[in-house]
């Protein structure tokens, strides 16, 4: 049998059935029926939350729903009967509905989760129809008012995890260590910046962990050495660890001499100074290289990703909004940057000064090292604690902003409307009750923060009243040097920091992820529209453009145009007319080739536009939009911007061609005058024409139009026209218009109806032809008399 | 297929053998063309990017009557007297040196010395005001509209120079 292309096939969903409910089914199969579609719903016919089943066989189909008494309650159709399906969206639900020509029938209900499964059932029961009885080809059975589409961002593909709004990637699939590796792959090129920085920042780690062994060494050696009987400068080496022996007890040689004395403490002094030197020094040397490396690492990203997006098909640009893209760019790049060059080397450092001070601390004395960190677990406890919330508190302190910035951006604006309404005590007070919830919120977060500190200085010097306590009883009995207690306590006091810094390392961790996640999500998308390998470029063509068979959707089961089949000679001007929503805007985003077509072919001068380099095939095209747009530039760049070679004579002579050189030289600076965004502010029309005379420039083959005159006046529409008419001779053209009046060069009208071909001729043909056109054209000549009087 | 269209036969250009350029005893510009006197106005129109090209003759209605494509095509005299009269008409001093730089809430004030004395001026927004083009190039509108250029800031003095890149 011929299947009409939007059936395309797809395998039947085939879920397994639970045995009551396959038993009940007995009652209503014939023996040699085999079940070919089984799809679970979630709600029952009498409205319960539950299982119910929707079951199809070569012979009917069938919807099973359990009910409280035992006997589920059982509705069948013949597959023959059918004449049509659809799923249809309701307000807080979704149903099946089956028609026959006779009557119609509800066969599954569902919530609105299973609206992505239940949206491509229709088409599979339509294949199964066909399968029983012959249908005609262009007799479409299967209905959906639903996409599937809107949904598809709200859940994560993999774990049906509801994605948060703010992150647009699924929390649950984010997997931080994969993501991690990747994002170092792109400091492979400077790997030896990343070596060089790395051993910097573990020595000057190390050499500023040196301070308080000096100052044991200081204390023990030198300042009380006669008393606690120290010995010779040996102990000058830090990292030598000492032994606990009470060294009252150790014969040790004859006490130093004071000279001796000195001189150590000289020697002592130089290297505290030479440790801070050198560890300031290195420091210097290490943030400059992971600046650098960070640096480097963004921007090889922001390279890539905007690259990508430039070569990404339209249909990308369709799914994500404006904003979200150009925040991959700037925002996830900066966090990302941020996490490399700082982020990474705290966590390091952190980690290093933690391990650093344990193996001293053990060598010191390890029992007391057991008791100082005996508040560590309280204390990582207490932050976790505080920062989740405070991190709940400042989200909620956001969110009040948020709402008084909203409400400005309301009122504001609309402080007419409020004024003739005399309504500003209304807004007053609103403003008001906004206000003070933020000021409770503040006030909130500023409760918890003034508890948060103390509490946190008051852990942290729990260390030091253990170590005063024990660290001073072994002093009395001798087990402990005073220079090993004053470096005890010195350690103390940098242990908690990184401790503190690392139990915020989780949510750093999410935050570079996600970010990751999003940048690696555009850098993973393909373009579905690209040159095939080998594709010739397609030399200057003539003009002719061919349409056979053109199928097309955005998304699949809902065909946007279906079986187009025309031909346009060179140099002929097609005007497309039609209602809204009927294709034309699409059928010209083909020819540009914005969109690849599921079936039938496009040739453009007899070849087949998927066989030709994309770039030659635009090269050709030069297009004219309702609302055009210009670039930040001047006149002359934004004129020139399909041909950045052009010489000012054909700048000035497509400016002429398209009306539009008297009104540029009226501007003081001419054709240097900015235009776009950050330029002169032009007028509907005069953006018109510089659009005209950028594609004039260009002198395209085939040329677009697409409401070129719908949004100006009709003295600058005249104007226009008269522009166009240059423009089109000898071109192929296609012309989109509403007022059917602007078509009146055209040599043949086209005129689509729910993406099918409905009428094509000539103007007098389709009126004498009494269809859609000629209708169009009466109401529109009925409006224009209403407006003339 | 219909005969293919040809851009240049938009453009009215004026043959430069036959143009002639005087002043009368106004200081009014008056042009000599195939026989004609008239008085005109002249207009570039790529003011910024290329001054020497497309010098634009508008009658007194202030419709077209032609366009000079180059300026060196002229005859000497014709020539030097457009040149004198465009260099009236969009005068721009052009910026040796940068004395001082001061900001006043926000509003820099330029102190500078350029090819036509000296000049202290205000610049209101750094966006609008001061267009940065290509190889160096910065034009500057001062509050009043005044305008000013410097050919290539990096060529300027090493204080200028930095004055200059505190604003750009």
């Amino acid at each position: 049998m011929d299947n009409p292309s939007h059936l395309v096939s797809e395998t039947p969903i085939r879920e397994e059935i639970p045995e009551d409910i396959l038993a009940a089914t007995h009652n209503v199969l014939e023996p040699d029926e085999e079940i070919l579609l089984s799809v679970s719903t979630d709600l029952r016919f009498d409205g319960v939350y539950g299982p119910a089943w929707l079951v199809a066989t070569g012979r009917q189909l069938i919807g099973i729903s359990p009910t409280e008494n035992g006997l589920p309650e059982i509705l069948s159709i013949r597959l023959a009967e059918i004449t049509r399906v659809e799923v249809l969206e309701l307000f807080g639900s979704g149903v099946l509905k089956i028609r026959t020509s006779q009557n119609g029938a509800s066969l599954a209900f569902f919530t609105k989760t299973l609206l992505p499964k239940f949206s491509k059932v229709p088409l599979q029961i339509e294949r199964l129809v066909r399968h029983c009885k012959p249908v005609p080809a262009d007799t479409r059975i299967a209905r959906s008012s639903v996409d599937g589409f809107g949904a598809r961002k709200r859940r994560c593909e993999r774990c049906q995890q509801v994605i948060p709004h703010w992150m647009g990637v699924c929390p649950m699939c984010l997997d931080s260590r994969k993501l991690f590796f990747r994002l170092l792959g792109y400091a492979k090129p400077y790997w030896q910046i990343g070596v060089v920085s790395l051993i910097l920042l573990l020595t000057a780690t190390f050499i500023g962990l040196t301070p308080p062994l000096m100052m044991r060494s200081l204390i023990d050696d030198v300042l009380v050495a006669d008393t606690s009987g120290s010995t010779t400068g040996v102990s000058l080496i830090p990292a030598e660890p000492r032994s606990s022996v009470p060294r009252s007890q150790t014969p040790g040689p004859a006490p130093p001499t004071g000279l001796d004395k000195r001189t150590m403490l000289a020697v002592l002094v130089l290297l505290l100074l030479l440790v801070n030197i050198s560890r300031n020094g290195l420091s210097a040397v290490r943030t400059y290289l992971l600046a650098q490396l960070g640096q480097r690492i963004t921007f090889d990203l922001r390279k890539q990703v905007y690259r990508h997006l430039h070569y990404l098909s339209l249909s990308f640009y369709n799914e994500r909004e404006t904003g979200r893209i150009m925040s991959n760019i700037t925002q996830d790049v900066n966090r990302l940057q941020d996490f490399i060059s700082d982020g990474l080397q705290e966590i390091i450092r952190d980690i290093a000064t933690i391990i650093i001070i344990c193996i001293i601390l053990f060598s010191l004395n390890p029992a007391l090292a057991a008791f100082v960190l005996v508040p560590t677990p309280l204390l990582i406890l207490v932050t976790r604690y505080f920062g989740r919330r405070l991190h709940d508190l400042y989200h909620g302190l956001w969110r009040r902003w948020a709402d008084i910035h909203a409400l400005l951006a309301d009122t504001i604006p609309g402080v007419r409307v409020v004024k003739a309404f005399a309504q500003e005590k209304r807004e007053v007070n609103k403003f008001e009750n906004r206000s003070l919830g933020l000021l409770s919120g503040e006030i909130r977060v500023a409760r918890v923060r003034s508890t948060f500190t103390p509490i946190m200085t008051f852990l942290t010097s729990l260390g030091t009243v253990i170590i005063w306590w024990m660290g001073g009883n072994k002093v009395l009995n001798g087990g402990l040097s005073i220079g090993e207690f004053v470096a005890f306590t010195g350690y103390m006091w940098q242990f908690y920091g990184p401790v503190e810094s690392l139990c915020r390392l989780n949510h750093r961790f999410q935050r570079a992820a996600t970010s990751a996640e999003r940048i690696f999500e555009v850098l993973d998308t393909q373009s579905d529209v690209a040159d095939r390998p080998g594709a010739n470029s397609l030399p200057r063509i003539s003009g002719s453009v061919e349409f056979s068979g053109v199928t097309f959707s955005y998304e699949p089961g809902t065909p946007i145009l279906n079986d187009l089949n025309f031909r346009v000679e060179p140099g002929e001007m097609i005007g497309l007319a039609g209602h809204s929503g009927a294709g034309k805007s699409t059928l010209i985003n083909l020819i540009c080739r914005f969109y690849d077509i599921q079936k039938g072919s496009i040739l453009v001068d007899g070849r087949d536009i998927t066989e030709v380099s994309l770039k030659s095939l635009r090269e050709q095209i030069g297009v004219v939009l309702q609302d055009p747009f210009l670039f930040n530039g001047s006149a002359a760049e934004n004129i020139a911007y399909g041909k950045p070679d052009a010489t000012l004579d054909e700048i000035v002579a497509a400016a002429k061609a398209a009306n539009a050189h008297d009104f540029i030289l009226d501007f003081p600076e001419g054709y240097d005058t900015p235009m776009g965004e950050r330029g002169l502010r032009v007028s509907g029309g005069e953006r018109q024409r510089l659009s005209i005379a950028r594609a004039i420039l260009r002198n395209p083959r085939i040329l677009i139009l697409d409401e070129a005159t719908a949004s100006v006046d009709t003295e600058t529409e005249a104007q226009i026209q008269d522009a166009i008419a240059r423009l089109i001779t000898g071109r192929t053209t296609f012309a989109i218009a509403h007022r059917l009046s602007t078509l009146k060069n055209a040599n043949r009208l086209l005129i689509l109806d729910k993406g099918e071909l409905a009428e094509m001729g000539t103007h007098d043909d389709l009126i004498k032809r009494d269809g859609i056109y000629a209708r169009l054209c009466r109401m529109q000549s009925e409006m224009s008399q209403l407006r003339a009087w | 297929m219909q005969q293919e269209y040809h851009l240049e036969q938009e453009l009215t250009l004026l043959d430069p053998d036959r143009t002639r350029l005087r002043r009368d005893e106004f200081t009014d510009l008056i042009l000599e063309y195939r026989g004609e006197r008239q008085p005109v106005t002249a207009h570039r129109a790529f003011p910024l990017t290329a001054t020497g090209q497309f010098i634009v003759l508008k009658g007194v209605d202030g419709t077209e009557i032609g366009a000079i494509r180059d300026i060196a095509s002229l005859d000497d005299e014709s020539r030097n007297i457009l040149e004198s009269d465009l260099e009236r008409t969009y005068f721009a001093p052009v910026i040796l040196q940068v004395n001082r730089l001061e900001e006043n809430f926000h509003i820099p004030k330029w102190d500078v010395e350029t090819d036509s004395g000296h000049r202290v001026f205000e610049v209101r927004s750094r966006r609008r005001d001061i267009r940065i083009m290509q190889g160096g190039r910065i034009l500057l509108r001062d509050a009043d509209g005044n305008r000013y250029e410097i050919p290539d800031y990096r060529e300027l003095d090493p204080v200028s120079r930095a004055l200059v890149e505190t604003l750009i």
